[in-house]
């Protein structure tokens, strides 16, 4: 997973085409529809390649 | 991981002054070093400050490097990055600060600025939807698909937000009668088609934050009833309508862009529109015709386009920092958030273009009901090289001028337009005591003159009327009866040109006569231009007692009309001087002097 979009796993399902609800917060926040320690680091990984300082996230 | 985020300034103002260029220094000397993988370069958006660009700003270390070229990026390679310490010299150093400044919140020209529209600019690469998103960027986007169309309109509307883009119209009342207008087919309209001389607000946030403009987008299109959208951008702006093609690709991969966006039963298609260059374009229902393929010419109004825009169907059309200001009030708890910053009748913030003879060059944003003096002179730096303030243009062409008695007003709608001017779409154009204010009147009018696209009579005919009056006055044939006849014709303009763009061209005249009538009348009776702008009008004499004769008024002289001996004073031959202002700009001790022609006797400056 490198970008927002990338499916952190087979239970993401999020695309153009089978778009989630919960996208737009799960890209920060996620995952939202199960828990997984490994995915939520998989978003935290690409917040911490480019996040400026700790204010940089908001939600 | 990046040990540090290097942004540099990728806006238009710094590429112009090489940015580019810094940045490949940069990368070669990291790479020299052997460590270009530790560090994050990004060509970012504008920190505003295009006095002092090319900038480097540095996180997490929270340095402002400004001024750059590419030869400084050994040193600063060498000392920041290899031995951890700030390079001094490279720092902001300037007459408002006693010692280098380090970061934004130590450099004067921020120190009054709110950020809500630039939040993201210079903090976040323009080309990543994921850094937008972590900005908390989409998520109005998201409340708004929850909510009722009515309810968008209303928020907006209790949020105070007005039309950034001149008029100042409600911007939630004007999305209420496109929700309202029957049918199924509605569009929203981005004017992104900037003209004024001398503003690149909205270009800023295009290049800088161009997914704030499409959510803007987007919250309107649900609020409206609108599933298509077009976004008006003139072709001179190249770098911005990349970015926005590069955003739109990827809001349309993301699922926030096409059909059903987010699993909601709201469909938008979006579209970008090149302007071919006319400044009439930036009136909405010229710019509407515009994007129809017709010449770009306004028609009368009702209809109003939000009942027949574009393409003959209902349509929103707002200007760009507008929209860009929707993120943040639709965001949960947004609005009044939004509304705590400016005054009763001017809510949030506004952002300016600062130009002229300012020190400090460049956009701010500063909240509505900050002074005009607080934005020329804490923002702005004051005047270059220390001359008096005379006046500022606000709103541009269609704007007024300001004179220094109200340099305490408040920036707001409501107390520009009772002092002559309007808040336009926000360039500020500063005058020091060496502008020539009927000359000024003239420039703009010169500017709509040209642009008028010449479909009614009292902007095509009328404005090549005042237009001549005007040239007469500066070539010293002014008559008596010319300033009646200029404010008799501005009027009748003002009260029957088919378009906004008409019916406001005659506000530079009728505000420089309001505030300046002693300047047109020394014009017209006297034949005296007391800035020494208008050629016919002055001359040139060097004051024997104060010259000492340092020769830099004859070294810059291009035609040689200036005669003397070292160390004695020096004298101006009138039949060769051209009046182009070198000697004046060089002399240091202040003793060339403006005076009338045919007089030696009386000194205007």
């Amino acid at each position: 997973m490198e970008r927002f979009v990338d499916h952190c796993c087979e239970k993401c399902t999020h695309s153009k085409d089978t778009p989630c609800k919960d996208f737009v917060e799960c890209c920060v926040e996620g995952p939202i529809c199960h828990d997984d320690q490994s995915c939520a680091d998989k978003r935290k990984k690409i917040i911490e390649k480019v996040a400026l300082d700790e204010k940089f996230v908001i939600c | 991981m990046y040990e540090k985020h290097i942004m540099i300034c990728g806006a238009t103002g710094c590429l112009s002054s090489g940015s580019n260029q810094v940045a490949e220094a940069l990368n070669e000397e990291l790479e020299k070093h052997g460590i270009k993988d530790k560090y994050r370069l990004v060509m970012g958006g504008c920190p505003g400050f295009c006095e002092v660009g090319p900038i480097i700003v540095i996180f997490p270390d929270e340095v402002f490097y400004c001024r750059l070229k590419p030869k400084d990026m050994a040193e600063l390679v060498e000392t920041h990055f290899v031995g951890g310490e700030i390079v001094e010299r490279l720092l902001y150093k300037g007459p408002d600060v006693d010692a280098p400044a380090r970061f934004y919140d130590s450099i004067p020209f921020y120190s009054k600025q709110k950020f809500n529209v630039l939040r993201n600019s210079g903090v976040i690469d323009p080309e990543s939807i994921d850094e937008y998103i972590m900005r908390g960027g989409y998520r109005a986007l998201k409340r708004a698909l929850e909510m009722e169309p009515q309810a968008i309109c209303d928020e907006v509307k209790d949020a105070g937000l007005r039309g950034r883009g001149g008029a100042g119209f409600p911007t939630g009342v004007k999305w209420g009668f496109t929700n309202k207008a029957p049918g199924p087919k509605k569009y929203i309209v981005c004017n992104a088609d900037e003209g004024d001389p001398g503003a690149f607000m909205d270009r800023s946030i295009l290049e800088g934050d161009p997914h704030s403009l499409l959510e803007g987008m987007l919250v309107a299109g649900k609020a409206c009833g609108a599933d298509e959208g077009y976004i008006y951008c003139r072709a001179e702006y190249p770098l911005a309508i990349k970015r926005l093609r590069i955003a739109i690709e990827q809001a349309e991969e993301y699922g926030l862009l096409g059909e059903n966006i987010l699993g909601y039963d709201f469909n938008f298609k979006m579209n970008i529109k090149e302007g071919a260059g006319a400044f009439v374009c930036g009136e909405e229902t010229a710019l509407l015709a515009s994007i129809e393929g017709k010449r770009g010419m306004p028609r009368p109004r009702p209809p109003f386009p939000a009942q027949v825009g574009v393409f003959g169907k209902p349509t929103t059309i707002n200007n760009v920092e507008t929209l860009a200001n929707i993120p943040l009030i639709v965001k949960e708890g947004g609005a009044e958030e939004f509304a705590k910053v400016g005054t009763e009748g001017s809510k949030g913030t506004k952002v300016f273009a600062l130009a002229g003879k300012v020190r400090n060059t460049g956009l701010c944003e500063v909240p509505m009901g900050i002074t005009i003096e607080e934005v020329i002179y804490d923002v702005g730096g004051g005047i270059k090289a220390g001359r008096d303030f005379k006046a500022v243009q606000a709103g541009g062409p269609s704007g007024g001028c300001i004179p220094k008695d109200l340099l305490h007003l408040p920036i707001d709608y409501d107390s520009l337009t009772k002092a002559g001017a309007i808040m336009g779409s926000g360039g500020l154009v500063v005058m020091d005591d060496r502008t020539c204010m009927v000359d000024l009147a003239k420039y703009f009018l010169s500017f709509t003159q040209k642009e008028s696209c010449g479909k009614c009579t009292p902007c095509r005919e009328g404005t090549k009327r005042m237009l001549e009056i005007l040239d007469r006055i500066t070539e010293g044939e002014g008559k008596p009866e010319d300033l009646d006849t200029l404010d008799s014709l501005a009027h009748s303009i003002k009260d029957s040109a088919l378009c906004g763009l008409g019916q406001t061209c005659p506000n530079p005249v009728l505000s420089t006569i309001r505030y300046f009538r002693d300047e047109y009348e020394e014009h017209i009776n006297e034949g005296f231009c007391n800035a020494g702008i208008c050629k016919p009008l002055f001359i040139y004499q060097i004051d024997a007692e104060s010259c000492n004769g340092c020769t830099a008024c004859a070294r810059a002289c291009p035609v040689d009309a200036i005669k003397g001996e070292k160390k004695e004073p020096h004298e101006v031959i009138q039949e060769l001087c051209t009046r182009c202002g070198s000697c004046i700009d060089k002399c240091r001790q202040d003793c060339i002097m403006i005076t009338r022609v045919g007089s030696e006797a009386d000194v205007g400056n």
